[in-house]
């Protein structure tokens, strides 16, 4: 009622202003200069036709924004800390961006679908060429866009070599011997592989630290932790989405992955009452700190505890499935539908903690 | 011709601006003005009203919040001395003095079923703790009344300037009660006076928030707990009522609840409780009391 | 021409004055520290609450596994030494709330209202200047991120954004998909806070509980510092827990205050009046003799 009022007077008194002067109209300038006046004056008044102080004013808040349907091609920029960014949505992998005075670093790329828009988020933040690109392990959603991505530069004046590092059975996986189709183009699979612990580059004044971790989502992961920023990029390892991706066929295991993510927060060190700190890129999901890898650790922990005092036991497959060790947690993690089904993620581990045992 | 329109201009902006520096509490002032104004009008001369002709709101009318309907206690919080009766000299939670705890020490609930005390649980310091239905209406435009299935009480929130009936008032005592309507310049106004006789109420523009006050006295002795720990007849319980709505539709009422009794308390003994609206009083199941 | 101008100028600056300088309509200073009152569940809040004890709590069965597989000495990893009460609990935890308010010091306009607790040091922003949440992809932290409205004198705040957390400290969890409501009434010295939270995991419906507090005019807030520590040696990556069916926490509640174990597991039912009268045709557990518990 209070806006209204005030337009209804601002509305009277121009026209009755402009009547009383015909040979002068209220100039632009003016317009201008209240438009100030008013914001300055008024920050907390809600939008009016004229005057939009601010964006459309929530009262109170509502609920969380839902997920974006998988197939929606928006990918946000979320500035970490440091020099570095993340990159999310669109349904591939996270990104992880470095960038600084000496060009831009992706710790993988994403479906190769999004890297048109994966560029254009890209040239928001840097307008740098691409120097490295990490990848964490093997998979379509994560290296998608290295063809794109790796592009040497042809400019002249800037030409820049891309290197694809990985571990080498990322490399392994993605491309052939001679005479057999790669699962990728040659353009996409790395040009520079580890096969030891870790690898270390310097870049943009920061020390990034590579740590393979063995067995894990697959046999070829690795963690990026960017020492300086303080940030750890995890790949699939680590998610706010659902259970692990176990991918048995490239290698991948339940204690691989859960000593992986000890293994992260052996590196997590959060800033005060157990937040903040050191963030955490995961594979896919929101951006997260130690008390978020912490959780899913201690989930995926009980879980595999549970199937493993089934396992001691003596007891079936379908005993261990029907005993519900995932009950506690399907609601927020689990799935029914997609690459990997709460039975099969079951499965894996029943397969494994048995092929253990003997 | 151009100096009058300015002289116009400038006179019909500074009296708009002054409409609106008085501000919205005043605004609410304003209509009820005159709402009560309007109300005078109607009033015959030489009615009870304030002022010649006045029909002032009355307090059913003025309610800030709508209490009345059928409600559930959720109880989810001191489960074990709501839900059960707890065990003899369990008094947790409650500054209890040793004096209290010697009665409570005491407790006889056969003695007290043998003497015709099986209410004393149920008194009003003690009422909205227990779990049940309550439903409230308004008995009249200036009583509220609140039926409790459990025990099947009844108390009586009396709006106006009466002053309690001298001695005991049974175990729900004497409860006066009064709007604070929020924002208004001075809080606990809204004890309305009655009507001018033959007038019609005319109901002012109700503000949109507030709670109601409730102060309860001349009780007779009762428990606050059904395991016998005392409060005397001289405690005064003074509770706030306040209403929300969840985001789900729900709807609630929360009462906050300050039982004084120097004689078993070391200090006020303060709880909240929540009731949730049920849509009908399909599940209202009177009781009688039980002193167990 | 210029009187047109100034006509327009003065007109915009006497509104402006109208507008911005009467106060917003009925609010209320919660401004100070307040004592919290526990004369409610005071055993559960202070010295902590019994293992198994789930009643009257509108849990999901996911919750009561999750519950009955929680072991007590989790908390002696050095990880889960220093986490803070998330906005979720620690209006009933322990320690004193300080309340205070930001303005715009152009303006004057209300900005945020701040709540901190002295246990663990929750500090609380709760913006009242319209800003939108933050996109679901932006962290969690334990107070969340908090938007507050005005209802006539009542705060009403929406949280989002919140870390894994709990509802109770026995086990009874929250996820990182919790969101709160919760309003502050005052009246007089006393500060009725009322939350109202919501997981779609381990909630069947909405949580209501409410908190007392009492202004403290001498009140003091101490800083809260934590440091991590290895208190108990394990191996790498052990997590305690129990394993199914090994938790008799639950039935040893159940005996102990003589009650159905139905009642101990809670479940929305169990909060409501008529629970009474099917506790009377549940079964009361004997007391287990520690004998006869089975060896972990």
């Amino acid at each position: 009622m209070l806006a209204t009022a005030v337009v209804a007077l601002i509305g009277l008194t121009t026209p009755l202003a402009m009547q009383a002067t015909p040979a002068r109209r209220a100039t632009e300038s003016s317009r201008r200069s209240d438009r100030r006046m008013f914001r300055a004056l008024c920050t907390s008044c809600p939008d009016t036709t004229d005057f939009a102080v601010r964006g459309a004013l929530q009262q109170g808040g509502g609920a969380p924004p839902r997920d974006l349907p998988a197939a929606h091609a928006e990918v946000h920029a979320l500035r970490v800390q440091g020099n570095v960014w993340m990159l999310v949505g669109g349904g591939g992998g996270n990104i992880t961006v470095q960038a600084g005075d000496d060009g831009v670093l992706l710790v993988d790329t994403s479906l190769a679908s999004l890297s048109d828009v994966v560029m254009a988020e890209i040239k928001k933040i840097s307008s740098k060429p691409v120097n490295y690109i990490i990848n964490t392990h093997v998979h379509a959603d994560h290296v998608g866009g290295n063809e794109t991505f790796g592009k040497a530069s042809t400019d002249f004046l800037a030409p820049t070599q891309v290197q694809i590092i990985a571990h080498e059975s990322v490399l392994n996986r993605m491309s052939a011997p001679t005479g057999r189709q790669p699962a990728f183009p040659a353009g996409s699979w790395p040009t520079d592989t580890y096969f030891t612990k870790q690898k270390e580059v310097f870049f943009n004044s920061e020390a990034i630290i590579l740590l393979h971790q063995p067995a894990a989502h697959t046999d070829g992961d690795t963690i990026v932790f960017f020492r300086r920023s303080d940030v750890v990029s995890t790949g699939d390892i680590f998610q706010t989405t659902t259970f692990p991706f176990i991918d048995t066929e490239r290698g991948g295991t339940i204690n691989g992955i859960i000593a992986a993510l000890n293994n992260i927060l052996d590196i997590t060190v959060p800033r005060d009452k157990q937040e903040g700190g050191t963030y955490v890129i995961p594979g896919h999901g929101r951006l997260c700190d130690e008390h978020d890898v912490l959780e899913y650790r201690d989930m995926l922990t009980i879980v595999r505890d549970r199937v493993q005092d089934g396992v001691k036991k003596g007891m079936t497959l379908a005993q261990v499935k029907a005993s519900q060790p995932t009950l506690d947690y399907d609601a927020r993690w689990g799935s029914n539908a997609g690459p990997q089904t709460t039975d099969q993620f079951l499965e894996k581990i029943f397969d494994e903690l048995q092929a253990t045992r003997k | 011709m151009r100096d009058r329109t300015f002289r116009m201009q400038a006179v019909l902006i500074v009296l708009t601006a002054a409409v609106l520096s008085i501000g919205s509490g005043a605004f609410e002032r304003a209509v009820a003005g005159q709402a009560q104004t309007a109300a005078a009008a109607q009033a015959p001369a030489g009615g009870q009203g304030r002022g010649r002709g006045q029909a002032p709101p009355t307090a059913q009318a003025q309610a800030p919040i709508d209490l009345t309907g059928w409600w559930v206690s959720v109880v989810t919080e001191d489960w074990r001395w709501r839900m059960v009766t707890p065990p003899k000299g369990d008094y947790s939670s409650i500054p209890i003095s040793p004096e209290g705890r010697r009665v409570g020490d005491a407790w006889d609930p056969a003695k007290d079923e043998r003497e015709g005390n099986a209410c004393r649980s149920y008194g009003a310091a003690a009422i909205m703790r227990v779990p049940g239905r309550v439903h409230v209406t308004w008995q009249d435009d200036s009583t509220l009344k609140i039926d409790t299935d459990a025990g099947t009480q009844t108390r009586l929130l009396h709006f106006g300037d009466a002053q309690p009936p001298a001695g005991e008032q049974g175990w729900q005592g004497y409860s006066a009660a009064t709007w604070e309507i929020a924002g208004a310049a001075a809080r606990g106004g809204g004890a309305a006076a009655a009507p001018a006789r033959g007038a019609a109420p005319v109901a002012p523009a109700a503000p949109r928030y507030g709670s109601l006050k409730v102060v309860t006295t001349h009780m007779k002795a009762g428990y606050l707990r059904k395991n016998g720990v005392p409060y005397s007849e001289n405690a005064v319980v003074t509770e706030y009522f306040d209403r929300h709505n969840e985001s789900n539709g729900d709807q609630w009422f929360t009462v906050t609840t300050t039982v004084d009794d120097s004689k078993y308390l070391q200090q006020p003994f303060i709880t909240s409780t929540g009731f949730k609206k049920e849509a009908d009083g399909a599940k209202w199941r009177p009781t009688p009391c039980a002193a167990q | 021409m210029r009187n047109v101008e100034r006509v327009r100028t003065a007109s915009l600056v006497l509104l402006m004055l109208a507008v911005c300088g009467r106060p917003a309509f009925a609010q209320m200073d919660f401004s100070g520290v307040w004592a919290p009152l526990f004369h409610e569940d005071q055993p559960e809040r202070i010295p902590g609450p019994d293992i198994g004890d789930y009643a009257g709590l509108p849990i999901t069965e996911a919750a009561r596994t999750r519950a009955l597989a929680w072991d007590a000495s989790l908390l002696t990893l050095p990880e889960h030494q220093c986490k803070p009460h998330p906005s979720t609990y620690g209006f009933r935890g322990v320690g004193n709330l300080r309340m205070w308010s930001d303005q715009d010091p152009a303006t004057q306009q209300l900005i945020k209202i701040n709540t901190h607790i002295q246990w663990q040091e929750q500090h609380r922003d709760i913006w009242m200047d319209g800003r939108p949440h933050p996109p679901e992809y932006a962290p969690h932290t334990w107070q969340g991120f908090s938007t507050g409205r005005w209802e006539g004198d009542t705060l009403v705040v929406s949280t989002t954004h919140l870390k894994a957390g709990w509802m109770r400290r026995n086990g009874l969890a929250l996820t990182d998909r919790a969101t709160m409501e919760d309003r502050f009434y005052r009246h007089g010295d006393l500060l009725t806070h009322v939350y109202i939270i919501s997981d779609p995991v381990y909630l069947s419906e909405p949580l209501v509980k409410t908190n007392g507090f009492r202004l403290a005019l001498n009140g003091r807030i101490d800083p809260y510092p934590c440091e991590s520590v290895v208190e108990v040696p394990r191996a790498k990556g052990e997590v305690p827990n129990h394993l199914p069916g090994t938790n008799h926490a639950a039935e040893e509640f159940a005996a102990k205050h003589e009650i159905p174990v139905e009642a101990a597991l809670g479940g929305a039912e169990t909060a409501l009046p008529e629970f009474i009268q099917k506790m009377k045709t549940l079964k009361v557990p004997a007391q287990t003799p520690a004998a006869a518990r089975p060896a972990r």
